[in-house]
């Protein structure tokens, strides 16, 4: 192949991932004003904008907001607003953690759950609900707190206890960490038996929801998300010569041990900051990655942001079910995300691979 | 002639009084049969809220409650002494928890999920009962030939119902009378207060809150009923469901005039909505009616979730709530 050649190549796939990155991002923000317009208080879509333009300084003289009930302007600002960021922060944040897990351990099963991670969350989570109710830190609430610190003290007890001299092959740590985290959950099950009320807190938690999510939970957990995404961004080559194997990828200059360990720290950040604000979401850091890589293929530079954006669209559309698809039974009845995930997500999931109908792998 | 009279006066007196006493003692041997065939009969066929038979052959001597509403149902009856078991969460009309610490009565554990080894080694002759959680172990213990009787009323006649079905089994039939009389009144008086109200004020029952969920009652709970009776509407009465999960969003959207708050939902540790305040500074809440007139109440969390012997407490309890100007 002439270097012309390999050039234009080059060039053809960077402005075919750019469109396709485009088109995601309008996709996103589709979907965002979509979702706006989602939930059981009936409010019209002009009225939605004026209310949305009367925060823009600059807009803010030509609207007519008289007409306007407060509560509509709470429930848009308050209530739906923050929802869906939040949909759209965790959607992203659990799909770039699972692209990465995926990526680091060459297996299609990782997750967040393979590292301890999220039963680390789960303990701390479980912990502070049960003797912590009024305890806040830095205006977050304990729970968000203790779920982030115990997911990466999880993460750091399966690195360390899974570490063979100066390497730590990965089949040690996906054993240890499935260990670990029966244990770890196996203390959330007795935790859980002692709870008496507080019992409740903990198996909604455990699904993972976020009905009741508030504007400082966003931006408390927005840098641990943003810092870590872009920052493994910078890992996708590394990723791709790793799924070579980790042999090639060290003949090829990778320095496999340290990106292993920066990236399952990254990793388990960014699901630690997204599980502090939801609970245990499942099954978007599992499936994304998949999905998108069926569509997109499987180069990790642009697999990671394609996934992320694919991630944040999807949970926000799952929330949007989570408000409307049990109206028909009562107005007023939802349902938790984390079931909306599972429950809609496998089925498509399955679809999806079935109309792929060839082999396939990460 | 007046001899003659005298003993025939004697005779016919000796004889109407013979015949008057024998009248009567056979008519009160033989009510007493009836109202003996009539307890017999009773005590065979208690038919319990679910339509359930259980016959007993006598008044139980111990019995056992696996329900706060159960155990405050026999003790309201006078059957202190009879009662050999509850659970972990009933807490009046006594501190059972000293009761138990001090072995005057026992403990079966946790309401969910009693510990069917120390039911069997009080050996009841009567369990009490509550539906929902406790399916699997009533079925369990009536295949182990226990007698239960399931109390889960689905409204306030109903508990008043239970307390005679309760009254009937334990041979408390004139108290059940004497207790359901004045709590009738007592919610009656309310009701005729209330139907006065210049106003109907929306309420708001918070069931449950925390980060991920928030939970109310439909109009096939409970406390939509009580919320009624004492002259409001429950803003979720539309909705055919008992405890659902809804969201912020509705509850502003209905915008509630009056915000009802439990202290806890089975009676331990701190509320779980922290303090009126932070109820208040929830976000958007602000636009709320309630919120906005400082009409958020705590009520006892026992005593509004219990279909027991102190409904007419809740019903007096949130009446004054609702209506302050009337009381």
């Amino acid at each position: 192949m002439s270097k012309d050649n390999v050039e234009s190549t080059y060039f053809r796939r960077t402005s075919r991932w750019k469109l396709i990155l485009v088109l995601l991002i309008f996709a996103l923000i589709a979907t965002v004003i979509i979702s706006i317009n989602v939930g059981y208080a009936q409010i019209s879509f002009p009225d939605i904008l004026t209310i949305l333009a009367k925060q823009i300084p600059f807009l803010n003289g030509f609207t007519a907001s008289s007409t306007i009930q407060p509560s509509a302007e709470s429930i848009i600002l308050q209530i739906r607003l923050p929802r869906i960021m939040a949909g759209v922060l965790v959607g992203a944040a659990l799909a770039a953690a699972g692209v990465l897990y995926q990526g680091v351990f060459k297996n299609p099963m990782a997750d967040s759950y393979v590292l301890g991670v999220s039963a680390g969350a789960a303990v701390g989570a479980s912990f502070s609900i049960l003797f912590g109710v009024s305890f806040v830190f830095l205006g977050l609430r304990l729970v968000q707190v203790a779920a982030f610190l115990g997911a990466l003290a999880a993460m750091f007890l399966v690195y360390n206890i899974s570490r063979v001299g100066s390497r730590v092959p990965v089949a040690t740590l996906l054993l240890c960490g499935i260990a670990v985290n029966f244990f770890l959950f196996a203390v959330v099950g007795l935790l859980e038996v002692v709870a008496g009320d507080e019992l409740h807190s903990i198996v909604f938690w455990l699904i993972g929801g976020f009905s009741n999510v508030l504007w400082k939970d966003i931006w408390a957990m927005l840098p641990f998300i943003v810092i870590g995404v872009v920052v493994a961004y910078f890992y996708a080559r590394d990723l791709n010569l790793l799924a070579m194997g980790e042999e090639t990828a060290h003949h090829l200059g990778v320095n496999v041990e340290r990106s292993k360990q920066i990236l399952l720290v990254l990793a388990s950040m960014i699901t630690a900051a997204a599980v502090s604000i939801c609970g245990l979401v499942g099954f978007v850091g599992l499936m994304i990655p998949h999905v998108t890589r069926l569509i997109i293929g499987p180069d990790h530079r642009i697999l990671l942001p394609t996934s992320t954006i694919i991630g944040a669209i999807f949970l926000v559309i799952c929330d949007d079910l989570a408000r409307v698809v049990a109206t028909p039974f009562a107005s007023t009845l939802e349902l938790p995300v984390g079931i909306i995930t599972m429950l809609f997500g496998a089925p498509f999931f399955i679809i999806l691979f079935k109309r792929k109908k060839q082999s396939y792998s990460v | 002639m007046r001899k003659i009279n005298r003993k025939y006066v004697i005779i016919a007196a000796v004889v109407a009084i013979v015949l008057i006493a024998s009248a009567a003692f056979l008519y009160i041997y033989y009510q007493g049969q009836a109202t003996e065939a009539e307890r017999i009969k009773v005590l065979q066929n208690l038919v319990d809220d679910h339509d359930y038979l259980t016959s007993l052959s006598s008044y139980p001597e111990k019995i056992v409650s696996l329900a706060p509403s159960c155990t405050e149902i026999l003790f309201a009856l006078g059957l202190d002494d009879k009662v050999k078991a509850i659970t972990d969460y009933d807490n009046y009309p006594y501190n059972f928890t000293a009761w138990i610490a001090a072995g005057n009565i026992t403990s079966v554990g946790d309401f969910s999920d009693p510990n069917l080894e120390v039911i069997a080694s009080v050996d009841p002759d009567l369990i009490l009962a509550t539906a929902g959680v406790q399916g699997d172990t009533i079925d369990t213990l009536r295949a182990l030939n226990y007698k239960v009787l399931v109390l889960d009323p689905p409204s306030v006649a109903g508990v008043l119902r239970d307390i005679e079905l309760v009254g009937n089994a334990t041979g408390k039939t004139a108290e059940a009378k004497t207790l359901i009389n004045s709590l009738q009144s007592r919610i009656d008086a309310v009701a005729e207060k209330v139907a006065n109200a210049a106003s109907k004020p929306t309420v708001y029952y918070e069931v449950w809150y925390d980060p991920t969920s928030l939970w109310s009652a439909g109009s096939k709970a409970w406390q939509n009923e009580l919320i009624e009776i004492a002259g409001g509407t429950n803003i979720f009465a539309d909705q055919p469901l008992d405890y659902f999960l809804s969201s912020a969003e509705a509850v502003i959207d209905r915008n509630p005039d009056v915000i009802l708050l439990p202290s806890s939902g089975m009676g331990f540790g701190p509320p779980f909505w922290g303090s009126i305040d932070e109820v208040k500074a929830r976000p958007g809440w602000d636009s709320i009616s309630a919120v906005q007139n400082d009409q958020l109440y705590q009520v006892d969390g026992d005593v509004i979730a219990r279909a027991g012997p102190r409904v007419a407490d809740a019903i007096e309890a949130l009446a004054q709530f609702f209506h302050p100007e009337l009381f």
